[in-house]
């Protein structure tokens, strides 16, 4: 659940949200679920070129299985937070 | 396992009403649309039909032709949004894509072939008349999604951690170390000490030089990964 907890902790944030089919949208966090599905607001698609029919796209639910990667804002993320959250959880403690 | 688009004829009451659904296994009418036009891919427009929203898929059934219909399980859906910008598309609607399985040449084939392969449409608009339904379909759309999360396919990783893919680093982290550890006892036992077995002094002075380095890089994930790939 920690990674649940974490993208919680950035809702309100701009991400840029990465598909497996190459896919990269822009936005805001609006929410994310235990499956790590994710809603994305004030959209923008990163290479409009190539998916032409997102444009018209302003807000978004992708489904958390296709999510490649999700990049973060620089500072909303406490990098020894993580850690140690990351290290406790792989312990089991 | 990831079917895409398929067709969809199953409807009750001798092929005129509701689609069928499988009940037997849970599966329940969430929402009905009517009067919503759909577009697979690239494609025209096809006439007006009900769209049919349960707990496992989409289904559109035509209302002109009786044997027209398609369906999509929420678990081939990747993602759905609301799209209202006239420019990009004439009417306001709800955009999907749609997971298809890869194909090396496919792409050439849905461009030119006449007959429609469903299996590989990748993206699908559903157009209601009713354009303030959006918000509506929008939210039920994400219901959907949540009902169906990805089935859990190895369940006995699954069930020593519960979520075995967030920590590859630690995880490799203690492989790494296990192994080290091996080579510990290796380079520890008198019998391997090369530099002793043969006397010569200078060839135990660099073995003794590795267990600093790998005792000093023992907690840090990616020094490990790199010295391992550098002992083997």
């Amino acid at each position: 659940m920690l990674f649940f907890s974490y993208f919680k902790d950035l809702v309100g944030q701009e991400v840029t949200v990465e598909l497996k089919n190459d896919l990269a949208i822009r936005g805001t966090l609006h929410s994310v679920d235990q499956y790590l599905n994710i809603k994305l607001e004030n959209t923008r698609v990163v290479d409009q070129d190539k998916y032409p029919h997102m444009l018209s796209v302003r807000n978004c639910f992708i489904r958390g299985s296709v999510v490649r990667y999700v990049q973060l804002p620089p500072d909303g993320v406490d990098v020894d937070l993580l850690h140690d959250a990351a290290r406790r959880e792989a312990r089991g403690g | 396992m990831v079917a895409g688009l398929g067709e969809f004829t199953l409807r009750t009451g001798d092929g005129f009403g509701k689609p069928v659904l499988d009940e037997s296994n849970g599966e329940e009418l969430m929402h009905v649309q009517p009067s919503v036009a759909v577009v697979l891919g690239n494609r025209p427009v096809e006439s007006p039909g009900t769209l049919y929203i349960t707990s496992r898929k989409l289904i559109w059934l035509s209302d002109v032709d009786m044997a027209k219909g398609y369906a999509v399980d929420f678990l081939s859906i990747s993602l759905h949004a609301v799209s209202r910008d006239p420019e990009a598309y004439s009417s306001p609607c709800i955009y999907t894509q749609i997971e298809v399985v890869e194909d090396e040449d496919d792409e050439s084939d849905t461009e030119s072939t006449e007959v429609l392969d469903l299996s590989k449409i990748r993206e699908m608009r559903l157009v209601p008349s009713d354009s303030s339904q959006l918000d509506t379909l929008f939210d039920v759309f994400c219901e959907g999604a949540e009902l169906n999360p990805e089935p859990v396919e190895d369940e006995e990783e699954e069930g020593e951690s519960g979520h075995n893919w967030v920590f590859n680093a630690d995880q490799m982290d203690v492989i790494g170390g296990v192994e080290e550890d091996a080579e510990w006892s290796i380079s520890q036992s008198p019998t391997s000490v090369i530099g002793h077995s043969n006397g010569d002094e200078g060839l135990a002075q660099p073995m003794l030089e590795l267990q600093i380095n790998d005792q000093r890089f023992e907690d840090a994930e990616e020094m490990v990964h790199d010295s391992e790939t550098k002992n083997h």
